[in-house]
């Protein structure tokens, strides 16, 4: 076989050209700086628990339920992109649906999306392991709604950016959910954070969830001043980024939504 | 008694942002009536398709206003867009769908229940030849096959207007005559109403009833095609010249008129009243021709001279 190095040099500069892109920057950067924060971080906390029980019930439902977090978030921004991709915008929004409509239809499925996840999620984790993840018992429900408008939020964040800027920030729809998971004490608790995350953390409402799960699971307390906090402030994001949501369709109108496509 | 009246453009105007802004539409008013058909001309960038996009609402207007069916676009916009639809070549839908599943989607959007869907889908997708592709994903079809497709989920709805952007560019001419005589029947059947921006000139000559040639954001013309086709003078006097092809051509010269000649024919441009003058010249001089053609300006003529005179 004679192997050609122009042909050769051709694909790499087909890929490189591609390279400056954010895409590559994101590969590059972003996923390797967030598995070694989030890994690192659990690592060193799981280092320090010579006792504790329950250390990896706690781990995989932690993994579990965060998957309700990106799922949701996903969900709102790759539906989005979907319709991009399938050069479909123009379409859709030519028709009487709204934006809201729009989201709502998303929502809904991203809910069922979310329950047969979160149930085979658990049904592997007890045939692998022999761990009941639903051991928090019907504490489940609370956290995995306080989850999921969590998730919506950054959805609703992610798409809103996507949307006001087209399709060149579309792996913002895989990255948000990740960008806070290091500050949402997510696999380790807060205290095991610097002070300065620990502030950013506490801001998160997806934080004060993790912690009650571990604290039921630990001590079978659940706190429900935590888990009002959490809902607070998802009612405060969640409102916010459906507002900046709307307010970046409208300006997106301005500039055409054929653009998009 | 005059048509009812079921669009109506005044005083449209976008601006795009940017140094220096651009003024993609500028002013523009017009009239859509029930049952007509209006054809939207012009080069590219003309703002034909700024204009779509306004109309159907995915692209807001800086100044101006839109009112279907004598109601306010922005106002009513859910109760308008389900009367009126749109279909371009450009658009797609989404490819991992069937075209049954498409048509369940868009169907509702529209509002229809799903036995109205099941009801009108067949009918139409048999009458634009892609019945039997019903269950296959987007993906599979054609270019032609999807713009077809596109035309059935503009048509599920029964609407009273649509705006089409180039139905028939990648439609075969047999098939893109099928789509015009739909368009045709559809009007005379229920007085639909049509806006149709196509770069083919004879299917706009053949469809619209009148035709707005846009330029630079601004309509400079607003007429039947056959009136904006004789406001060209230029008419082709095709000639296959047995015996005297050069002295045909040096009259020609002399009489300062533009010709091509191709092997034994000369094609020469001149006004209509030139045409007497030219034919007794060539008989005076010996010229014999054994076929002879008068050809009219077209609605592609007048583009052109517009063309060239805008640009």
């Amino acid at each position: 076989m004679i192997l050609s190095m122009r042909r050769i040099g051709a694909v790499f500069l087909r890929y490189f050209y591609t390279i400056t892109g954010l895409h590559q920057i994101t590969e590059l950067f972003f996923w390797p700086l967030i598995e070694i924060l989030l890994w690192g971080l659990t690592t060193v906390w799981l280092q320090q628990q010579q006792d504790m029980p329950n250390l990896a019930l706690i781990i995989l439902t932690a993994l579990i339920f965060f998957q309700i977090i990106t799922r949701a978030a996903n969900d709102i921004s790759v539906s989005l992109l979907q319709e991009f991709w399938n050069r479909n915008l123009s379409n859709l929004f030519s028709t009487p649906l709204t934006e809201v409509e729009w989201a709502l239809g998303t929502i809904l499925l991203s809910f069922c999306k979310i329950i047969i996840g979160l149930s085979f999620g658990a049904l592997v984790v007890y045939l692998l392991y022999a761990l009941n993840v639903f051991v928090v018992g019907w504490y489940f429900l609370p956290f995995a709604a306080s989850l999921m408008l969590s998730g919506l939020a950054l959805g609703f964040l992610s798409a809103c950016v996507i949307i006001r800027w087209g399709q060149k920030l579309e792996m913002l729809a895989w990255m948000m959910a990740f960008f806070f998971a290091p500050f949402s004490a997510v696999f380790y608790p807060v205290d095991s954070l610097p002070m300065w995350a620990q502030t950013i953390s506490w801001c998160l409402p997806m934080t004060y969830v993790f912690e009650g799960m571990r604290q039921v699971l630990l001590n079978g307390v659940f706190c429900l001043n935590d888990f009002l906090i959490s809902l607070g402030l998802n009612a405060i994001y969640l409102a916010g980024a459906v507002f900046l949501f709307k307010y970046s369709f409208k300006c997106s109108r301005v500039k055409g939504l054929a653009r998009l496509e | 008694m005059s048509a009812e009246i079921v669009l109506s453009v005044r005083n449209l105007s976008k601006l795009f942002d940017g140094k220096p802004p651009v003024k993609a539409v500028d002013g523009i008013s017009f009239q859509l009536a029930k049952g007509e058909v209006l054809g939207l001309l012009g080069l590219n960038g003309a703002g034909k398709t700024t204009t779509i996009q306004m109309l159907m609402g995915t692209l807001t207007y800086t100044s101006g206003s839109i009112h279907y069916f004598g109601q306010d676009f922005l106002k009513h916009r859910k109760d308008i867009l389900r009367r009126v639809v749109f279909a371009s070549t450009y658009a797609s839908l989404p490819w991992l769908l069937t075209i049954e599943q498409n048509l369940k989607v868009f169907g509702r959007l529209a509002g229809l229940s799903g036995l109205m869907i099941n009801e009108r889908a067949d009918p139409l997708l048999e009458r634009f030849g892609i019945l039997d592709k019903k269950k296959k994903p987007v993906s599979s079809l054609s270019s032609g096959q999807i713009t077809r497709l596109m035309l059935v989920k503009a048509f599920l709805p029964m609407p009273d207007i649509v705006l089409l952007d180039e139905p028939t560019a990648s439609l075969d001419p047999d098939m893109a005559q099928d789509v015009l005589a739909f368009l045709q029947g559809e009007r005379k059947k229920r007085g639909l109403s049509i806006l149709f921006a196509s770069h083919r000139m004879d299917e706009v000559s053949e469809l619209c009833d009148r035709v707005i040639f846009l330029h630079k954001g601004q309509i400079v013309a607003d007429d039947k095609p056959e009136i904006l086709a004789r406001s060209v003078s230029r008419y082709k006097l095709r000639l296959h010249v047995g015996d005297g092809l050069k002295r045909s051509m040096s009259l020609a010269e002399k009489m300062q008129l533009s010709f091509a000649v191709n092997e034994r024919v000369i094609e020469v441009t001149l006004d209509e009243g030139q045409i007497p003058t030219f034919l007794m010249a060539l008989g005076q001089a010996g010229v014999f021709y054994s076929s002879i053609k008068i050809l009219e300006p077209s609605l592609e003529d007048y583009f052109l001279m517009m063309a060239r005179k805008k640009s």
